[in-house]
């Protein structure tokens, strides 16, 4: 896999883990800690499948997908509406989603350790590049992952834009309490929010194994590039989750690649330190993230100060 | 006997840990998801600082800071032998050492979000500390990454089986001291401030004072005693391993403390922290007989993370105040009112 094909994979991935991450903040609005191991609850389903079925891992994506969903749904209905009623601060619905990753976390090793009870194979590290198929000389992760993300675009922008549900999701994103006062059921929109970003999660981790092994405690290291992504576009906008997971995925994989033609090998470990880099000066810069800069007016003073000086000589 | 000093030690350990997130989640409202990166630095500063610092005087060759720490620690622990001082002059080096990397880092890492709102500011100081762990387990020129370093022992001259009962009183002591210091200062008017930020930070704003330098100053005071927590295990365990700063220990755990016993409550943290210690040393003693009991298929870890997991959400959703709540603070003219109002009642009531 070349490094430019490496890292569109791993943008796209993030895309839908940082699409999913945003879509439950803007409704809910609490940034969801557990959402890495959400992906890697996709990943050990597509892994059973394969170890106790002989299921191609592409094929089991719906079911990762509907499990997923599943997950999701449980989790918003069960864990974070009682709170939700209780009238639990932000910090306390953090906190809780932070409680639910250990226990995600504890879930997935456990049954990490069951599974290879029943098929005595190792199960605690797996990846499934041998597997992938090969097509003009790419890798086939880079075309299925590509066309998830297309479709998922389609389905977003149809959904959002074109239907009457997707008037009220906007709505209910824009102002949650004039869209409850105009007849708008919040709730819905919270359930259908919690379903799409666990589906995207699981599909996202389906897909993981064919660009990077995985372990239990995966989830853990992925959140920070999940974040990342998600901040830098801006946490509380839909484009600006797409944009700023282009942007993570190529700084982790390509620049670091660049960087270590020049400082060496050893950089490649720092891949995650220029990710956190470009949070921290985008939090410092614009604090709303890239999608709530208003190019054209900056763009403009820029002119005016350029065009300012070239009178003045 | 044993398993008092065990209990003793831990409870010593995360106590000061709890505290210090007590300062800066109980009383300023901080919520500091990466309490785990100053227990690392704590950890870093003796393992990497303090260190490179005796390699440096006496001059020890190594091929790299793995194997020099190896020979400096067999070294320190000959003189440490012979001259108990110098391993108490060791002991409270690293403490310091430790408390000013620790607020150097605490202040510095806030500086970014320090004016964000609380979800930007937890995400933040995660993904940090989550980042900082990540290096230091896998570059192996800071702390040996997953090889780990040799640190001397500041108890050489008093080694065999004994040395635990010493250590936990040593790490007792320092938790007193961090009590008292703690308890003075919340009770001061920077703790009010504090407890004001947490309620509302426009009124903060409006008598005058500087919301992000509040931030910061506690953040720095929080973080420097979480470091010395980091440099007490690191002596107590002599060596230094990244992977045993990971989030859930030092994170998570620490959270779930400061919760069950009531956030901005001194007292009550401490009675958390009793609670949850007890709690672990008995699961991680008895985890064989427990996998046995239940026919657990898999190793107690997953089963002790699901557990406290879902302790953590009891907490949350039943008794997010705690087993102690928050008490009310009696400054001097309060406590003069409140008595006056006292016995004028009783006065009445005659």
């Amino acid at each position: 896999m070349s490094v430019v094909e490496g890292a569109l994979v791993y943008s796209n991935l993030l895309a839908m883990l940082s699409i999913g991450l945003t879509i439950t903040y803007i409704t809910t609005s609490v940034p969801n800690f557990a959402q890495g191991s959400f992906a890697i609850f996709g990943s050990y389903i597509s892994f059973t499948l394969f170890r106790m079925y002989s299921t191609h891992p592409y094929f089991s994506l719906p079911f990762a997908a509907l499990g997923g969903a599943l997950l999701g749904v449980a989790v918003y209905l069960f864990i974070l509406r009682p709170l939700i009623r209780r009238e639990a601060s932000g910090v306390i619905l953090m906190i809780a989603t932070l409680a639910l990753d250990l226990v995600l976390l504890g879930f997935i090793g456990a049954y990490s350790e069951i599974l290879r009870a029943i098929t005595r194979k190792s199960t605690t590290k797996f990846i499934f590049t041998p597997y992938d198929f090969e097509l003009f000389g790419f890798s086939g992760i880079f075309f299925i992952s590509t066309l998830v993300m297309c479709l998922l675009l389609l389905f977003l922008l149809v959904l959002l834009y074109r239907t009457k549900f997707g008037v009220a999701l906007r709505a209910s994103m824009e102002n949650p309490s004039l869209a409850e006062v105009m007849g708008v059921n919040v709730e819905y929109t919270r359930i259908f929010a919690w379903t799409l970003s666990g589906a995207l999660a699981a599909i996202a981790g389906c897909l993981l194994p064919f660009r990077q092994e995985i372990v239990p405690a995966t989830g853990g290291i992925l959140i920070v590039s999940i974040f990342a992504a998600s901040i830098v576009g801006g946490i509380s906008n839909l484009s600006g989750a797409i944009i700023g997971a282009y942007l993570i995925g190529f700084s982790e994989s390509f620049i670091t690649y660049n960087l270590s033609s020049i400082f060496g090998t050893s950089i490649l470990l720092y891949s995650r330190v220029i990710s956190l880099a470009i949070l921290v000066i985008t939090l410092v810069l614009a604090p709303k993230g890239l999608a709530s800069v208003r190019w054209r007016k900056i763009w403009k003073s820029l002119l005016s100060s350029l065009s300012g000086s070239g009178s003045t000589q | 006997m044993e398993i008092i000093a065990v209990i003793a030690l831990w409870f010593g350990l995360y106590a000061i840990v709890s505290l210090s997130l007590n300062l800066e989640y109980g009383y300023a409202g901080i919520p500091n998801f990466g309490r785990a990166l100053a227990v690392l630095i704590g950890a870093i500063s003796v393992g990497g600082i303090l260190n490179r610092i005796l390699i440096f005087y006496f001059g020890v060759k190594g091929v790299n800071i793995i194997d020099a720490s190896g020979k400096v620690k067999t070294l320190v622990n000959g003189i440490i032998a012979n001259d108990p001082l110098f391993g108490l002059f060791l002991l409270v080096t690293s403490l310091i050492i430790a408390g000013v990397v620790g607020a150097l880092t605490g202040a510095l890492f806030i500086l970014p979000s320090a004016k964000l709102r609380e979800d930007y500011l937890a995400i933040t100081l995660l993904a940090i500390s989550e980042v900082v762990f990540m290096i230091s387990n896998y570059d192996v020129d800071i702390i040996g990454g997953y090889y780990g370093v040799s640190i001397p022992d500041v108890l050489a001259f008093y080694a065999g089986e004994e040395r635990i009962y010493l250590f936990s009183l040593i790490v007792l002591f320092i938790l007193a001291l961090v009590y008292i210091f703690l308890e003075k200062i919340t009770n001061s008017p920077f703790g009010r401030i504090l407890r004001a930020m947490r309620e509302n930070e426009d009124v903060v704003k409006a008598f005058g004072k500087d919301v992000m330098i509040l931030r910061i100053k506690a953040a720095a005071i929080g973080s420097a005693i979480a470091s010395i927590a980091g440099a007490l295990y690191s002596l107590y365990s002599v060596n230094v391993i990244a992977s045993s700063f990971a989030r859930v220990e030092w994170t998570f755990y620490p959270f779930l403390m400061v919760l069950l016993g009531g956030a901005g409550n001194n007292k009550g943290v401490l009675a958390g922290t009793l609670t949850f210690v007890v709690v672990k040393i008995f699961l991680t003693m008895y985890k064989h007989e427990l996998r046995e009991l239940l026919h657990l298929p898999f190793e107690a870890v997953w089963l002790e993370y699901m557990m406290f997991g879902i302790l953590m959400y009891l907490v949350l959703l039943y008794k997010p105040e705690g087993i102690f709540k928050e008490k009310p603070i009696f400054t001097k003219p309060l406590r003069y009112v409140v008595a006056k109002f006292r016995s004028s009642s009783e006065s009445e009531e005659i």
